[in-house]
């Protein structure tokens, strides 16, 4: 991935300015898994790095660095496809590549600050230069501000080539998606003194990104990336497009009531909440049949007629595979297991919590992201058909079963603090305490930093093929092209 | 030629048009309903409380009350319960001072970063208690966390405890001193005190019996 | 099976739809889901008489 800063055989700008986007999420990426560490370590050795690097600075970080690296990983993901959809350039590139160079410039400060100055004084210069305070939209004002300017230029670069090349119908989903994505930002960008109303804008940004515009996004990405591996008939593709829209709007959006159970909203947010998110899955499920219905039926024709295997890049394959199944089990079956009033009033602010956020930012996001970048590599190099490396499989496998891991850990330490600390002593100091002390929690935890471990080292594999895939697989293209000759 | 057999259900323009009816009637639903939710949570004033007034959130005078959380048997679950009188700090507040000592209390919470590590309202980290009735929980409340710093009330005990937490452990995983000054950790105690008076539709369930249940109902120690 | 509205504020259109379990939402639900048999049956007609797609249009 870096050596192809030198050679790379892309024929649009875009495509290169992506690869940009792929190398920064992906050390962003590494550092959400080291500020993971040090908080799993945390929970089990609570003076570690005490009063030097606390609790609070290494969670803001960790899920800092995620949400920025998705939405990096995102940025390049159309800046890859943008030329493939509509056949010409971005129409602003230029534009677009100082737009980089702001962007991860603002990061860079942005991290620092959060790791060196970690917090201030209670006032209005705090949240404007050092944090926001606020879960996952922790940046400071300036930066919401710097965010919003690169964002507008990204989001001009979409329209206008869109506008001016093919208007194919995943262009069209991604269009209208990416307008709602960007002006949903502005709804965490104010302060108010009222905790009741905050959260509950708040909910507007996490939510109604996580939970329906970045999953539309990823249904535009698998639709594109089945085209492009398995060369899947786009008009059964979109179709499929159109109706994952349907329904992961039709639930996810007011499916936000289930964040409205708890926080000082009215009563009637209960059943709103229950039964819109209880659909959630379903589309998740289609989005399963859709991608492994795909792969069978594309393998099929290349078995049955053209010599040779349908799949032309196996690594991407694999990780959208993947994403279909860790979206279904880690958003789907995660989110529905605590998502009804009458068992969020236990789980709610749970590690239970903690266990679907790890699966589910994994299995729909982080995977498809990683198939995006084995396309990157795969254009950067040319290569016409690209398969796994033993890197691959060893990344891919830890990496799954890390993360599988901490998810059943998490999950088990949920259940204890809901049955101990929720259900039979009512919340409070002494009841948190009492749940975090007890041995079934405490073995949770261990196997979560373990299996974190287990995590963090199937990321070095993949960031090891990463760099080296698209040199040997070349190599190995032209020494067959030679062979032939 | 009404009878031709076609098939609508893989047309494109039928889960085009229908995604976009979807979309945008569930868009203009979630918009109505947040007018309507924003109505029922604007802080209430001064005036409501004075009368009676039950509101969802509170205004900042609250703070000049005492606050008790009780089952209600038509609601169905515990609801705060604002009673009579009682100094904070010493003093009665007056609307505009308790409205900046809120405000004042609401950005420190931010800029402590409080969120992650606690839980306000139940969202947040999970490596510190939930704070959205910290004002009622037992600890400050049975002498315990009053007696441990040696002040006489619990909001200068809890105050205190905010301005040097790490001088008053009490398990091994402790709260780091985030340099929060007197000011901060008074106006901190009103935002605590404050949100413990928000109708949160009884979460967390039980909390008005944690102290009884610690007593010996449980085994869990 | 139907009880009273148990909410602070009961004067509202949603307080009035959430007239027990689960009234509010399948309302909703039904609000969303019924104008798709309409798009469906103008979908089918289309298709019957054989007409292209609608160019830039819903």
């Amino acid at each position: 991935m870096l050596a192809s800063i030198k050679s790379n055989e892309f024929k649009y700008e875009s495509q290169k300015l992506a690869m940009n986007y792929f190398r920064v999420a992906i050390v962003l990426f590494g550092a959400q898994l080291l500020m993971g560490l040090i908080a799993a370590i945390q929970f089990l050795y609570p003076s570690f790095l005490f009063e030097v690097f606390d609790f609070n600075v290494a969670r803001m970080v960790h899920i800092n660095a995620l949400v920025v690296w998705m939405l990096y990983a995102m940025i390049g993901s159309v800046y890859m496809l943008l030329p493939d959809e509509t056949g010409i350039e971005a129409v602003g590139i230029k534009l677009g590549k100082l737009a980089f160079w702001v962007l991860t410039a603002a990061v860079a400060v942005v991290v620092l600050v959060y790791i060196f100055v970690q917090v201030g004084p209670g006032n209005e210069a705090t949240i404007w230069l050092i944090n926001e305070g606020r879960e996952y939209i922790e940046a400071p004002r300036w930066a919401d501000i710097g965010i919003v300017v690169v964002v507008l230029v990204f989001y001009y670069n979409v329209f206008a080539t869109y506008t001016k090349g093919n208007r194919t119908g995943i262009m069209t989903v991604l269009v209208a998606d990416l307008f709602a994505l960007a002006g949903l930002y502005l709804c965490g960008m104010f302060f108010t003194d009222n905790i009741s109303m905050d959260q509950y804008w708040w909910w507007w940004v996490i939510h109604l990104w996580v939970e329906a515009t970045w999953e539309v996004f990823v249904g535009s990405l698998a639709a594109y990336g089945l085209i492009k591996i398995l060369g899947a008939k786009r008009e059964i593709v979109e179709m499929w497009l159109w109706i994952e829209v349907l329904m992961l709007f039709g639930s996810g959006i007011l499916g936000l009531g289930h964040h409205y159970f708890w926080i000082g909203t009215p009563e009637y947010w209960w059943e709103i909440g229950a039964l819109f998110s209880a659909l959630e899955p379903v589309p998740l499920v289609a989005m399963f049949v859709h991608v492994l219905y795909d792969w069978g039926k594309e393998q099929g024709h290349a078995e049955a007629g053209q010599q040779g295997h349908a799949v032309n890049n196996t690594p991407a394959m694999a990780w959208i595979a993947i994403n279909a199944f860790g979206n279904f089990l880690g958003a789907g079956i995660w989110g529905f297991f605590h998502t009804l009033p009458q068992v969020n009033i236990y789980t709610h602010g749970t590690q239970f919590t903690a266990a679907h956020g790890h699966l589910a930012f994994f299995g729909a996001y982080a995977t498809i992201l990683i198939g995006m970048m084995y396309l990157g590599v795969q254009g950067a190099y040319g290569i016409k058909k690209m398969t796994m490396t033993f890197k691959t499989k060893m990344a891919i496998g830890l990496i799954v079963f890390g993360v599988l891991g901490m998810t059943v850990s998490l999950t088990v330490a949920g259940y204890e603090q809901v049955l101990v600390e929720r259900a039979d002593l009512g919340g409070g100091w002494d009841a948190y305490f009492i749940a975090q002390e007890l041995p079934w929690y405490l073995q949770a935890q261990g196997w979560r930093l373990t299996m974190g471990l287990v995590t963090f080292t199937g990321f070095l594999f993949l960031v090891a093929d990463l760099l080296t895939i698209g040199k040997t697989e070349a190599a190995k293209e032209e020494e067959v092209q030679a062979a032939a000759a | 030629m009404s009878g031709k057999k076609v098939s609508v259900w893989t047309s494109i323009t039928f889960w085009r048009r229908s995604a976009a009816w979807v979309t945008g009637t569930a868009t203009v639903l979630l918009m109505w309903l947040t007018f309507n939710t924003m109505g029922q949570i604007a802080m209430g004033s001064d005036e409501d409380l004075q009368n009676g007034v039950t509101k969802r959130i509170p205004a900042p005078t609250v703070i000049n009350y005492k606050i008790d959380y009780k089952m209600d048997e038509k609601r169905g679950h515990e609801v705060p319960v604002i009673g009579e009188k009682q100094p904070f700090f010493g003093k009665e507040w007056s609307a505009e001072e308790a409205a900046e000592l809120l405000r004042h209390g609401k950005l420190t919470q931010q800029a402590k970063n409080c969120m992650n590590c606690h839980t306000l309202l139940g969202n947040g980290a999970y490596y510190a208690p939930d704070l959205t009735k910290a004002w009622l929980d037992p600890k400050w409340n049975d002498g315990t966390m009053t007696g441990i710093t040696g002040k006489d009330t619990v909001e200068e005990a809890m105050a205190e405890f905010l301005m040097h937490p790490s001088q008053y452990p009490t398990h091994e995983r402790m709260m780091p001193d985030l340099g929060i000054t007197r000011e901060e950790a008074v106006a901190l105690v009103a935002f605590l005190k404050h949100m413990s008076a928000i109708d949160t539709n009884g979460f967390p369930r039980n909390f008005s019996q944690s102290a009884k249940r610690l007593e010996g109902g449980t085994h869990a120690r | 099976m139907f009880e009273a509205c148990t909410d602070l504020a009961c004067d509202n259109i949603f307080a009035l739809l959430n007239q027990g379990p689960l009234t509010l939402t399948i309302f909703l639900h039904t609000v969303i889901i019924i104008p798709m048999f309409f798009i469906y049956f103008q979908e089918k007609k289309r298709l019957q008489e054989g007409k292209e797609e609608p160019q830039g249009e819903w």
